[in-house]
């Protein structure tokens, strides 16, 4: 019985120890670090589970061991009806308390055969009843009389509120000249392919060659050709016109690796051309706007 | 072969020696409307569940969707209407004639009105079987049925109350057992409920426009799905359960005062819970806060039903074990207890922002359809059909396999769904770290749980095998018997009430036992208070629904393109319902408003997300891509489990009702200028000219006269009403 109490003692004494180192590590931790100190919350966290776990196996075996004095100390008239009294009888098992009192009178009607009991009902479903009339109560009055609660919306608010923390300052601004420069890299161009086949294919044709949307392997452009006009296209959409904005699906990454790579189609003549739409631009021509 | 089921005896027992007083009277019930309810709930069972696995595995296998008549989006409201009002319908049917003749102790109160009951439901069923599949639909959930048929619905439920008021005046029985308390709320609410959710103008034979709007009408809806599961699956099957649990246990119910206080509880409470379908969405705060509230409240009076249905079968136990009747009213009740807890859980907010729209809840609702409703019924036909046929159940051995086979089922339905649904739940909320969404692709969400799909639908074969054994087992018990179509029964004539010993004194209750009409009218008052208290307000108030100068009524073309996106059931897959959270506006755009729905008759928000959400689709895509994307959902969104939609391309839109469609809107109050109505067809063919020539500037001829045209005129023009502040999208963006 002492054992397990002074393990959790001791356990709970480790992790009081420990906690400025916690704090410490947290605060100048490079990702491994965090990682490292993760674990040893898990690790402490696990055994403070694993001890409660022993204690309340001990406690029952204690409470059956002990069962008969307990009953007798119950069954005591001073003890029976106190509070205290009733948190023994649970321990012990005293089924009343559980299900009320069963009397299993039958009632004098019959119905068709049926009769009826008219037995308590069981404490338990009528303090849960009670407990949720509570709650109820406490929901509507914490939302719209006290007016503590977000509701909808303003709950919306500062989830966007809180997002927007981590927007750098101004990397949103449509007007915003990027001066990227296309990248050759083979790793960047393999991965814009695959990022061209999911998302861009269906509308542009899986060659770029154009469908739904225009071909993009010619050197007439819409909205502008280069990489900072893609990436700028790409990245907003063109509302009303049916490009989708990919920004807040691609990584801005992502976005300059595919058009990077749609740039690298121009010249590639794949079969079924869509007819050239907009103004010809040479792709690698530097644009005036920039 | 089971021999040692008794026989039951075909003289109650309290008839044994009556009191010298009284003079008994000679009588019979009949018991041939039972059988034939009871045989018509085993074919439409079969009926339902076998289109509701087609569904299922449409879901898995898009190319099962073959013709225009059993797409997904048509099959599935059949499958609904089909289990709900024909199977179980006919299921509750069969239990009150039973019980109410004997509770009542006299026979039903006319044969005429009760085959006038009996073919006219059925015929109101086949007429769904057929309207259904031809895309005659009102898209309202499990009020689908066009207008005809539902003055149809309401005529044939006069009739039954009648038959069963009838048969209440005339009992030999002083007072109403529970069960008839249960049997009269569920009478009296399911009136309400379908008389005033179904208020509609037609505009032709089976067509109308619902007379609420948006909000309000979403409000009127939400509170009858939810009170059609508490009304007709509910509490019918409670009465049932009073009355073939005690009989089939042989044991005396638990608690009398149990019964009342879960009765007056339930009732009052139920009516109220109907908001919580409609959380996080453009229903006013308050409303939604009461659906929470009511729906907590809701799990001690329905657990109130199940605790006294288990307890009841206290010195039973051992009789389950050999016994498949009471093996599935125990599982059935157990099923109760579980999806009426899972219920208010669901009602939740901080919950019901990750379940709603996904699988878990589909999961939910079978729980208490297949385990509630089926088992219950199940084990009902297996007590009545040796009772009706005077001989031992054909074989208990297939009564048990059909037991295991239906719990089987069950649990291959419901876990592969939760597991489904939780999975999508988190897939569409979860951002990466540069603050994107992880899973921005909405089908990468669906095909992760097609597999669930699959195992699902094998819950489902597995289920409905069980049925067919059941249908067997039932078949060869009457053939081996005779039924007993008018059953003799003996009972002493109620004397009038001043003589009577009966009529007064006893426990409080007993005095509202004694009169049927109060009982009616006390009940009618209890589920009167909550829909009244939720819907004048919302009705009334306007700031409940603050309108928004943008917002204008379709023109003439859209509207009929709306009109097709009912007709196709697309709601059934698509909800229109963008729900203020960071990952649905990241998503989808602006988060949807009261104000926008404000001309939308009936609401289009669905309560399932198979597919995306389409509220804010309109200018999303260009004209080709919805164009290509319903000839073949594959070429813009590869693998994609939507069906093909090529009759859209060859049908020519008809616009001979459009004119009485505008009049129609305008008598509801869609502020269309006087004499719109002559101009309607012209404003709808210009507009359809406009965007066939927009097609062909992307190469793609399409004669301006086809369905495809409104639809595509339609999808561009949701949700655009309103201009999206670029500081409500921008809080995310890429991270250079």
């Amino acid at each position: 019985m002492i054992r397990p109490r002074q393990a959790l003692l001791a356990a709970g004494a480790v992790l009081l120890a420990i906690h400025p180192v916690l704090a410490q590590t947290a605060a100048t931790s490079t990702p491994a670090a965090a990682d490292s100190t993760y674990a040893l919350v898990w690790f402490l966290l696990s055994t403070l589970v694993l001890m409660g776990m022993v204690f309340l196996v001990l406690f029952v075996a204690l409470i059956s061991w002990m069962k008969p004095q307990l009953r007798q100390l119950y069954n005591l008239p001073t003890v029976h009806d106190t509070w205290s009294g009733q948190v023994l009888g649970l321990l012990v098992g005293d089924a009343r308390l559980v299900q009320g009192d069963v009397r299993d009178e039958v009632l004098d009607h019959d119905y068709d055969g049926i009769r009826e009991f008219d037995n308590d009902l069981p404490p338990w479903w009528k303090w849960g009843f009670a407990f949720t009339v509570v709650f109820a109560i406490s929901y509507v009055t914490y939302y719209h009389v006290m007016r503590k609660g977000l509701l909808q919306g303003a709950e919306y608010a500062a989830e966007m509120r809180q997002a927007a923390l981590f927007v750098p300052v101004g990397g949103d601004d449509p007007n915003q000249v990027t001066t990227y420069a296309a990248l050759t890299a083979p790793a960047d161009l393999s991965s814009g392919k695959s990022i061209f086949a999911t998302n861009c294919a269906p509308c542009h044709g899986a060659n770029a060659e154009g469908k739904v949307g225009p071909n993009l392997t010619d050197e007439f452009w819409l909205h502008g050709g280069g990489v900072n006009n893609l990436y700028k296209t790409i990245k907003f959409g063109i509302n009303g016109k049916g490009m989708v904005a990919w920004k807040g699906k691609l990584s801005g990454k992502q976005m300059l690796q595919v058009a990077s790579y749609t740039l690298s189609l121009q010249g590639s003549k794949p079969a079924n051309p869509k007819a050239p739409q907009g103004e010809k631009e040479a792709a690698g021509k530097p644009v005036a706007k920039l | 072969m089971q021999a040692e089921l008794e026989l039951p005896t075909s003289q109650p027992r309290p008839t044994a020696l009556p009191p010298p007083v009284r003079g008994v009277e000679s009588f019979f019930y009949d018991n041939k409307i039972v059988r034939d309810f009871g045989v018509a709930t085993v074919i439409w069972g079969i009926i339902g569940m076998l289109v509701g696995v087609i569904v299922a595995f449409e879901l898995a296998r898009p190319e099962l969707n073959v013709t225009r008549y059993t797409t997904f989006g048509r099959l599935r409201p059949l499958h609904t209407n089909a289990v709900i009002f024909a199977f179980v319908g006919n299921g509750i049917f069969t239990g009150v004639y039973y019980s109410l003749q004997r509770l009542c102790k006299a026979r039903m109160f006319s044969d005429v009105l009760s085959k006038i009951h009996f073919w006219g439901w059925q015929l109101i069923i086949v007429s769904a079987v057929i309207s259904l599949p031809l895309g005659y639909t009102t898209s309202k959930e499990y009020a689908e049925l066009e207008w005809p048929i539902d003055i149809a619905i309401t005529l044939v439920w006069v009739v039954f109350g009648w038959n069963m008021f009838g048969t209440i005046a005339r009992r030999r029985e002083r007072h109403l057992y529970v069960a008839i308390w249960f049997y009269i709320a569920t009478f009296i609410t399911v009136a309400v409920l379908h008389i005033v959710n179904s208020m509609a103008l037609p505009v032709s034979f089976m067509k109308s426009y619902s007379m609420y709007a948006g909000v309000q009408d979403a409000l009127v809806q939400w509170w009858y799905g939810h009170n059609a599961v508490a009304f007709f699956l509910t509490t019918p099957y409670l009465g049932m359960m009073y009355y073939f649990l005690p009989k089939a246990a042989e044991r005396p119910v638990y608690s009398y005062r149990l019964s009342i206080i879960h009765f007056w509880a339930l009732i009052f409470i139920y009516i109220w819970a109907g908001p919580h379908h409609l959380l996080y969405t453009a229903l006013p705060d308050w409303a939604q806060s009461l659906g929470v509230a009511f729906s907590i409240m809701l799990i001690a009076p329905s657990w109130g039903g199940m605790i006294n249905g288990l307890l009841t079968l206290r010195g039973a136990w051992d009789r389950v074990r050999t016994e498949p009747v009471l093996k599935f009213f125990v599982v059935a009740i157990t099923a109760y207890g579980m999806a009426t807890f899972e219920g208010p859980m669901l009602a939740l907010k901080n919950v019901n922002a990750i379940a709603h729209f996904t699988d878990w809840i589909v999961a939910h609702v079978h729980v208490g359809a297949l385990g509630w409703n089926g088992f219950l019924t199940f084990g009902m036909l297996y007590w009545l059909w040796p009772r009706l046929y005077r001989t031992p159940l054909f074989s208990k051995k297939l009564a048990n396999t059909h037991f295991w086979l239906g719990t089987l089922g069950i649990l291959f339905y419901a876990l592969p769904l939760y597991w489904a649904g939780f999975t999508q739940g988190l897939m569409w909320k979860q951002f990466n770290a540069e603050g994107m969404l992880q899973y921005p692709n909405f089908l990468e969400t669906v095909l992760q749980i097609v597999p669930m799909y699959y195992l699902r639908g094998m819950g489902g074969v597995l289920y409905l095998s069980g049925v067919f054994l059941m249908m067997y087992n039932l078949y060869q018990t009457a053939k081996a018997g005779t039924l007993l179509a008018n059953e003799p029964a003996h009972a002493p004539a109620l004397l009038p009430a001043a003589e009577d010993p009966h009529a007064t004194g006893g426990h409080w209750h007993r005095w509202i036992e004694r009169r049927p009409f109060q009982l009616a009218v006390g009940a009618t008052v209890a589920i009167a208070i909550g829909g009244a208290v939720e819907m004048i307000p919302t009705f009334l108030v306007k700031s409940n629904v603050p309108t928004i100068a943008a917002v204008h009524p379709y023109r003439p073309l859209e509207l009929q393109g709306r009109d097709l996106y009912i007709k196709e059931g697309c709601s059934n897959c698509h909800t229109q319902m963008v729900r203020p959270f960071r990952s649905e506006t990241e998503r989808y755009g602006e988060y949807s408003k009261a104000g926008e729905f404000v001309y939308d008759r009936p609401f289009l928000w669905g309560s399932k997300r198979t597919g995306p959400d389409l509220h804010r689709v309109g200018a999303k895509y260009p004209n080709s891509w919805h164009y290509n994307h319903m000839m073949d959902p594959t070429s813009m969104s590869p693998g994609s489990i939507m069906p093909p939609y090529p009759w859209l391309f060859d049908n020519q839109l008809d616009n001979s009702t459009l004119p009485a469609k505008i009049r129609v809107l305008q008598k509801l109050g869609t502020p269309y200028p006087a004499g719109f109505d002559r101009l309607a067809v012209a404003d709808a063919e210009t507009q359809a000219r406009g965007v066939a020539a927009a097609l062909k500037t992307e190469d793609i001829d399409v004669k301006s006269d086809r369905e495809i045209v409104a639809l595509i005129a339609y999808l561009q023009r949701l949700g655009t009403d309103i201009k999206v502040k670029p500081a409500q999208v921008a809080a995310t963006a890429a991270a250079q």
